[in-house]
């Protein structure tokens, strides 16, 4: 399943958090919450509900809201949350309950009765875990994202949680208020001068991001293709930089069919079919026009890397054809040319978000 | 890295600018001082409402501290009505001469510009969500309601004045937010003005003109009759230490949208409505100037005290701001276009460029 996630829902659960510490920190008795479940005053954990929508694999997350928990029944209280559902129907009536999110550093036992009780609103619920501690070393967003799967431990069929990954998804005015926010561009009017060096920051502080990404993905395959490792992550062709760029480069042209694509996010089509792209050109690095000639296990093997390993699920769009010559040719001229190991190499994936290892790897290698 | 650091420098530099900060207190505080703001003192609030300081003075409220959370909503909000306006309310408290705005929510009412009780309507929706609320830790109240003006900027309409002058009345104390969605994402940073009202019959003190905007055409009047009753209040941000840490990392998944982003594309239908509002100006300036040709030795004796704006430089102003709005849109696609479509071509480009930050050739030769 594929996950998407506004920024509001970060901001509203983080505030949420920070009210009730406050609230309880400046109470004596340290009750004077109810939102909170009775924890200690410094481990104060809050439950709330997340709604959005969902669209067959794809679940994305737009707002959330604050729920009652009971210590005593580890359970989450049903009257309430029905009030506040219908509440917010009114308002947002496409918006389902797609799960609940609390605040903590991991995943609890007593966290599968609650996410239980909610199966019977939705038969899939997501678990969004934020970990309110701030540690300013870490790169990652601290929020986890997990769903629930039926597991065979022992031969007993158990509910366990599973990590999943997410992406953020953002409509303009949100983007640009988070960025007002976040980024503190100027709030009124100003110079002309001050406005477009504010925008032109924005923009150059991206390009610099995309840039330095760029740098350790072009370090990390010479130093791949000088033996050093042994395969391709596909790690990074989950990275959405790189699908950008890929996007970009392989469009060749800047048409105004281009523009819309990356105008508009990324659709999950092109990803998939960007991801394909490396498969195919890794596999067939040496050979030209690469055609389809994996073999057929290899092939399916690829479609089954690339259908668990990424967020996307398999688009049947993607053709193994023709068209794909040139854009591997592109791609060719990007990076250097060289043999790249085969498909059959790739170390398997285990899911885990590794964005911030290649940094580590190349580090350790330099 | 690089970039942080860089970005960390201009961070500072627009936060000296920017009126925003970060509720923190020093680093390294403990959490008594940190996020301090948050905490809902009901003691306080209730002292403050009986004592009614700005029964005496109507100018008594100047200021405004809207969180990030509040905004956020806010601004989703009316950006997903589209060209419908919607309303809601926000709840928060009021700390001196500042109102302190902590969240929002909406209201399921709609086309709150043509009826004059929208907020009637939506009585019994505000009771219960208020009520569920409290129960789950938010204990603020009700300090003001916003709504959407899309596309025609961030003002007063009539019938906003008396929503909010009968507000001021029986809800004291309360305040009124407008926010443009459509004109946040053509000019790429948000609009948003608070305002409050005189008391009916109040003469204010000449104030010096609040930061032009333009106005469509058929909506001028309307704002021209009604500017002097209220006045706007200055808004400020703020955000937990959380939050800023929350958002900082974001960033480092969400620059991608930033670049991918595209105005020009996603406002089309509105730029497109501003060009012909501006031919509808120009050719009222047109004919008022036909007619006063002759009369234009009367002008002088007529002149008041602040030289009044002549209807002609008002619309330079509003075709250099829709100018300014493409420019930046048509920058964004063109640096754009010289990042991914180099490849092969760098060398001509550069030379052709001196002036743009380079974008690094993405193969090392």
């Amino acid at each position: 399943m594929t996950f998407k996630l506004h920024p509001l829902v970060i901001v509203n659960i983080s505030d949420h958090h920070t009210r009730v510490k406050a609230q309880t920190h400046h109470t004596d008795d340290g009750s004077g919450s109810s939102g909170g479940s009775g924890g200690a005053a410094t481990a104060v954990r809050v439950f709330g509900c997340v709604i959005g929508v969902q669209r067959g694999r794809t679940v994305e997350i737009f707002n959330s809201f604050e729920l009652l928990y009971d210590p005593l029944t580890h359970s989450l209280d049903r009257s309430f949350l029905e009030k506040k559902q219908e509440l917010y129907k009114k308002v947002f009536p496409n918006f389902y309950i797609l799960g609940w999110y609390s605040t903590g550093s991991e995943a609890q036992e007593s966290d599968l009765q609650i996410h239980k009780a909610l199966m019977d609103i939705n038969e899939s619920p997501v678990y969004v875990l934020l970990n309110p501690v701030i540690n300013h070393s870490q790169k990652d967003l601290p929020l986890t994202i997990y769903e629930s799967e039926l597991h065979i431990i022992d031969g007993i069929p158990q509910l366990i949680f599973v990590r999943s990954s997410y992406t953020i998804e953002t409509v303009e005015a949100e983007r640009i208020s988070v960025d007002h926010v976040a980024h503190l561009k100027p709030s009124d009017g100003g110079s002309a001068a001050t406005q477009l060096a504010a925008h032109l920051t924005g923009i150059h502080s991206a390009i610099k991001m995309l840039n330095s990404r760029i740098r350790i993905i072009h370090q990390y395959l010479v130093a791949m293709q000088k033996g050093r490792h042994t395969g391709l992550h596909l790690l990074f062709m989950r990275l959405p930089y790189s699908i950008l760029l890929f996007d970009g480069i392989l469009a060749g042209s800047f048409t105004s069919d281009q523009e819309k694509k990356i105008g508009t996010n990324l659709s999950g089509r092109r990803i998939a079919g960007v991801e394909n792209l490396v498969a195919v050109a890794s596999h067939q690095w040496s050979k030209s026009p690469p055609e389809s000639n994996l073999s057929a296990r290899g092939e399916s093997r690829v479609k089954a890397r690339l259908e668990t390993e990424t967020r996307v699920g398999w688009s049947s769009e993607v053709q193994w054809s023709e068209p794909w010559c040139t854009e591997v040719a592109t791609m060719d001229r990007w990076l250097d040319r060289g043999s790249l190991p085969l498909v059959e190499d790739f170390p398997v994936w285990d899911g885990s978000d590794k964005g911030g290892d290649v940094e580590e790897e190349l580090g350790s290698n330099s | 890295m690089d970039s942080s650091s860089s970005s960390a420098l201009a961070r500072q530099t627009w936060e000296l600018e920017n009126n925003i900060v970060a509720v923190d207190g020093s680093s390294g505080a403990a959490g008594a001082d940190a996020d301090a703001i948050y905490f809902y003192d009901e003691a306080a609030q209730v002292k403050f409402q009986q004592e009614k300081p700005w029964a005496q003075d109507p100018n008594y409220f100047r200021r405004v501290k809207i969180s990030a959370l509040a905004l956020l909503k806010m601004v989703v909000h009316a950006r997903s009505g589209g060209t419908i306006e919607v309303m809601g309310l926000m709840q928060g408290k009021t700390e001196g001469d500042t109102f302190v705005v902590m969240d929002a929510f909406a209201l399921p009412v709609e086309g709150t510009e043509t009826r004059v009780n929208a907020q009637a309507d939506a009585n019994e929706y505000m009771v219960e969500y208020s009520q569920t609320n409290k129960q789950a830790g938010r204990l603020e109240n009700v300090v003001g309601w916003y709504h959407s003006h899309p596309g025609y900027g961030c003002w007063l309409s009539g019938i906003d004045v008396s929503t909010q002058m009968d507000n001021q009345q029986f809800q004291e104390p309360f305040l009124a937010v407008v926010v443009d969605p459509t004109r946040t994402v053509s000019a790429g940073k948000v609009e948003i003005g608070a305002f409050r009202t005189y008391p009916r019959g109040y003469k204010p003190p000449d104030e010096p003109v609040s930061e032009y905007q333009t106005i469509p055409l058929n909506k001028i009047e309307d704002f021209g009759v009604h500017c002097k009753q209220y006045y706007a209040l200055d808004i400020t941000y703020f955000k937990s230490s959380l939050d800023s840490h929350l958002l900082d990392l974001l960033w480092n998944k969400y620059w991608v949208n930033t670049l991918s982003s595209s105005p020009l594309l996603g406002n089309r239908d509105y730029v497109a409505g501003q060009i012909s509002d501006l031919v509808e100006k120009l050719e009222q300036a047109e004919n008022q100037l036909a007619h006063t040709r002759f009369g234009s030795f009367l002008l002088p004796s007529q002149r008041k005290k602040e030289p009044e704006e002549s209807q002609l430089t008002k619309i330079t102003r509003d075709s250099s701001k829709i100018t300014v709005e493409q420019v930046h849109g048509l920058m964004s696609q063109v640096i754009k276009d010289i990042l991914f479509n180099s490849v092969g071509h760098s060398s001509r480009l550069r030379a052709s460029l001196p002036d743009l930050t380079e974008p690094e050739p993405m193969v090392e030769s």
